[in-house]
């Protein structure tokens, strides 16, 4: 490399020191404070949780094969232990840490041209919260596992035999920290770190989205940590809070928790839709559509998120007065919902879509999302819930919101920014197929198991009659095929590391300034603080041939050229 | 859409009950008829809405892929205020309209008629106990057709929640509480059927097995079976009580309880009645073994004491390596019922390990009634 290119930033070319050969050993991974390395912890930590958690789901849908038992030795007990495993695992250990811990730690900082998040030392306190809450959760499993279902609904969750439930309750409760944390400094980061030029409404979505996130994850973690504290106390001294045979309230519980895990449900989807805002825009090459009406239904989603529990427990004897008030405000969020997906969707319209991995995974959204949201009527509905609420309708409707949505755009955001994490890129073809086999095997599993759930079938079942066993074999087929696009997508991206192209500065074409930095970043991201343009604006972008990224025409760029940078003022 | 339905129809071999379409099952109470036009209704918005986005994301991204030819586009709109308004408004009326026939239906759902025939269930860990208003119980639910039944539920363990797919109710049974579910079903269930009713709130290791039956009966035989039902533990005579009653009664303990030694939720019956009168002996939870607590001038005076004390206190003395996880049968099962129990253990070689009366392999020549 003789000549600079003098067409982008200087920050792109290549410098010899980047994040990963920064420094190097053990302790300069345990000690760091960089949160590109912390993103990177967390990102292996939540990928290993999301194969143990896998694990569980394919032991689960294979025992549901047949009904009563299939898998010699799995008992009632074991399969109670499978599902609730499986689930807590997905929830607390994947899905709330994946995008916001994971992807956002590396990326949000970056986006905003910053060196770090605003409180560098809290970011790796999380992480090693998160790190114990992980291990207490799973150590329950030695001390006689738990059973209680995800959900540690009582008086089951205080009269169960299981011995690992205090511990499981501590590693949840210890989690929360770890997201509290996370959040508080995020909204620091989001108030304190923009650089100059970049106001609120021309902050990348992705960071709308993550500083959404990060209000609700402040203000309704702290309520779950105090009812899981109520429950240790109830099971530990038989304390009546929630056992009405000591005088407590079963129902006060189930509102506590989903005073909290409602709203989680938002932490789990903001972020994967802030991701698809971005691979929409990148990947279609195109100003996103409808900018402000994105950015504020991210907002919308948090608030109506606080307002919604109580469609968790139509059934559970609240009053219809309640249940009619909760009903009524659940349907609100298909404004948000609907602005979100339709703008999207105009995004495309004369765009220059190209169809890699990234660009799949978010179509595969769009679609997934589309039936999740959809399927959500049924269940808002006061009368068709009473027939649907706590069967495999709920399973699937849930699945397509949390998996199909928040996991999809969680891996179609994997791979986005996996050129940048890594400097490498991964083999897209492979790519491509695995999206595919993922989202045929997705539908496969969940949308039978809508009928399964509208014919009566119950969730938490051990055992079936006969007559819904042909839905449960196709589900399972599914699930298998599901975990080959899985395995060949963890196949090609560890490949990717070792004999992977080297990623140029900018593969997709993005305009957001974590492309405006070395793939990849240096340790101090940037060298100087950069300028900041439209971030949405691809007029400048151009393919270049010698670099097989793209670069930045700088006549064009109107961070470069002031009288461009007026005129493109909206 | 009608050959889908016969597909899947005939996936579902060996459900011999009609009405069965593509997504709902049959339909059998007053109240699943709205439930169900409501949910189709749904499906119709959510199939539009699908449809549309599929081609219209099928369309957007065939017409305008890159072209290594085609010069890259920056025309695309930026935001169109009326449009976006439009999309975030016709959503809200849609909705709107779902939620005032969903809430509609629903109030009716949860206010039960006056004149409602009123059947009292118990749920515990893991069955169901159903009394009627003359005093007979049974383990599956009996209801009378053409007026409206309601049900007066509690639990006296953990959550539980009962389940009628073809009467699309459903209400949870809360501990310390007593909750209502009432519908009318108009359809006598044909002979050989029944419909389901399945325990829909996870309650732990039986909770996928505590379903039962739904037999709905015309008035008069609904009558005749309530009467029969109400006597058939006192028309049994005393000698024969072991062997008619036993096995019957049973039934309600098998799930925690095995006959032929396998560990349960709780101990098996096999040699149980030689275990604790003065054979191998056991220990209890807090230490104490069997001898030392049954027998002349102890706790216990006599093993039926015992067994008497176990089904209406079970509580009190626990056997060592079970949890005190067994609920009192107190009001549930009368004198007769309780020595029928006894009778049942004390000739447990009678019947094989699934409580069936061996010595009536050959039954009784039938005496003509006419």
């Amino acid at each position: 490399m003789t000549t600079i290119n003098l067409s982008q930033p200087l920050d792109t070319a290549t410098r010899p020191d980047n994040y990963l050969t920064h420094t190097r050993g053990f302790m300069s991974w345990a000690f760091t404070l960089d949160h590109k390395r912390i993103g990177v912890m967390y990102m292996v930590s939540v990928l290993i949780s999301f194969f143990v958690g896998g694990v569980f789901a394919l032991l689960v849908r294979t025992e549901l094969l047949t009904p009563g038992q299939t898998i010699p030795g799995v008992t009632a007990d074991v399969y109670n232990h499978f599902f609730t495993l499986h689930g807590a695992i997905m929830v607390f250990l994947v899905i709330i840490p994946s995008i916001p811990a994971a992807l956002g730690n590396f990326i949000m900082p970056i986006m905003l041209g910053a060196k770090d998040v605003a409180f560098p030392r809290l970011n790796l306190f999380s992480y090693y919260l998160w790190l114990f809450g992980a291990l207490f959760t799973v150590s329950s499993l030695l001390l006689g596992g738990f059973d209680t279902g995800w959900t540690f609904y009582t008086p089951y969750s205080t009269t169960t035999p299981a011995g690992g439930v205090i511990p499981a309750l501590t590693g949840v409760f210890i989690l929360g920290f770890s997201s509290i944390f996370t959040g508080l400094n995020f909204i620091v980061t989001v108030h304190k770190l923009r650089p100059p030029g970049m106001t609120w409404f021309r902050m990348p979505l992705f960071l709308w989205a993550i500083y959404a996130t990060a209000i609700i994850q402040v203000l309704a973690t702290p309520v779950l940590g105090i009812t899981l504290l109520l429950l240790i106390v109830e099971r530990a001294f038989n304390i009546g809070i929630f056992d009405p045979s000591m005088g407590g309230d079963p129902v006060l519980y189930q509102h506590f928790f989903w005073f909290y895990s409602h709203p989680a449900v938002y932490i789990m989807i903001l972020p994967a839709m802030g991701i698809i805002s971005e691979l929409i825009t990148v990947h279609a090459h195109r100003h996103i559509f409808g900018y402000k009406f994105i950015a504020l239904s991210s907002i919308a989603i948090a608030i109506f998120s606080f307002l919604v529990w109580g469609h968790h427990m139509f059934t559970s004897g609240q009053s219809p007065l309640l249940n009619t008030l909760f009903s009524l405000i659940s349907f609100s969020v298909a404004i948000p919902s609907a602005v979100k997906v339709f703008n999207w969707m105009s995004t495309l319209y004369k765009g220059n879509i190209v169809l890699n991995t990234p660009m799949l995974y978010a179509l595969s959204f769009l679609v997934l999302f589309t039936i999740g949201g959809l399927t959500g009527i049924h269940l808002a509905t006061l009368n068709t819930d009473v027939h649907l609420h706590d069967t495999y309708f709920v399973v699937a409707h849930f699945h397509y919101v949390m998996m199909g949505s928040a996991l999809i755009g969680m891996i179609g955001g994997l791979h986005h920014w996996w050129p940048k994490m890594t400097g490498r890129m991964y083999n897209e073809n492979l790519g491509r197929i695995a999206c595919i086999t993922v989202f045929i095997g997705f539908n496969v599993t969940f949308f039978t198991q809508f009928f399964l759930g509208s014919q009566g079938m119950p969730r938490r079942y051990y055992d079936y009659l006969p007559e819904y066993q042909i839905y449960h074999v196709i589900s399972t087929i599914g699930s298998y095929i599901m975990a080959c696009g899985f395995l060949l997508t963890a196949y090609y991206l560890l490949a990717s590391l070792f004999g992977g192209r080297i990623a140029p500065a900018n593969p997709w074409g993005g305009r957001s300034l974590e492309w405006q930095c070395a793939s990849p970043p240096p340790f101090d991201n940037f060298a100087t603080q950069p300028r900041v343009g439209d971030c949405y604006d691809f007029t400048a972008i151009r393919w270049d041939e010698k670099e097989q990224g793209y670069v930045t025409d700088p006549a064009l760029d109107s961070t470069k050229n002031p009288q461009l940078a007026t005129k493109n003022l909206h | 859409m009608n050959i889908a339905t016969t597909i899947f129809s005939n996936l579902l071999a060996g459900d011999p009950r009609e009405g069965r379409t593509l997504w709902l099952p049959p339909q059998d109470s007053n109240l699943a008829v709205n439930s169900d036009l409501m949910f189709w209704w749904i499906n119709v918005v959510c199939y539009f809405f699908f449809i549309g986005i599929v081609i219209a994301l099928v369309i957007l991204v065939v017409k305008y892929r890159m072209k290594k030819d085609r010069p890259f586009r920056t025309d695309g709109p930026l935001h169109h205020l009326p449009l976006e308004t439009t999309w975030a408004v016709v959503p809200l009326f849609i909705v709107i309209f779902i939620f005032y026939f969903g809430f509609r239906d629903y109030l009716n759902f949860m206010t039960p008629p006056k004149n409602s025939y009123e059947i009292a269930v118990t749920a515990q860990k893991w069955g169901w106990l159903f009394k009627y208003p003359n005093g007979a119980t049974s383990d599956d639910l009996y209801v009378p057709t053409g007026r409206p039944v309601k049900l007066s539920m509690r639990s006296s363990d953990v959550l539980h929640s009962c389940y009628i797919p073809d009467f699309r109710v459903k209400k949870d049974l809360v501990p310390g509480r007593y909750s209502y579910l009432w519908f009318q079903t108009d359809n006598v269930t044909p002979e050989g059927s029944g419909h389901n009713l399945f325990c829909s709130e996870y309650c732990g290791t039986g909770h996928s097995n505590m379903n039962r039956k739904v037999y709905a009966l015309a008035q008069p035989e609904f009558d005749a079976w309530l009467t029969a039902q109400s006597q058939w533990l006192d028309k049994i005579p005393e000698e024969e009580l072991y062997f008619r009653a036993g096995p019957k009664l049973y039934a309600r303990c098998m799930q925690c309880h095995s006959l032929d030694g396998t560990k349960g939720i709780g101990p098996s019956w096999k040699n149980l009645w030689s275990r604790v009168n003065g054979g191998e002996d056991g220990k209890f939870v807090d230490g104490t073994s069997y001898q030392s607590q049954i027998g002349a001038g102890k706790q216990y005076q006599t093993p039926e004491d015992y067994i008497r004390a176990s089904i209406l206190n079970p509580g009190e003395h626990v056997v060592a390596g079970y949890a005190n996880a067994m609920p009192s049968f107190k009001g549930q099962l009368n004198d007769k019922g309780i020595d029928a129990i006894i009778g049942f253990l004390k000739h447990m070689d009678e019947f094989d390990t699934k409580g069936k009366y061996l010595k009536e392999a050959a039954p009784s020549p039938k005496v003509s009634m006419k």
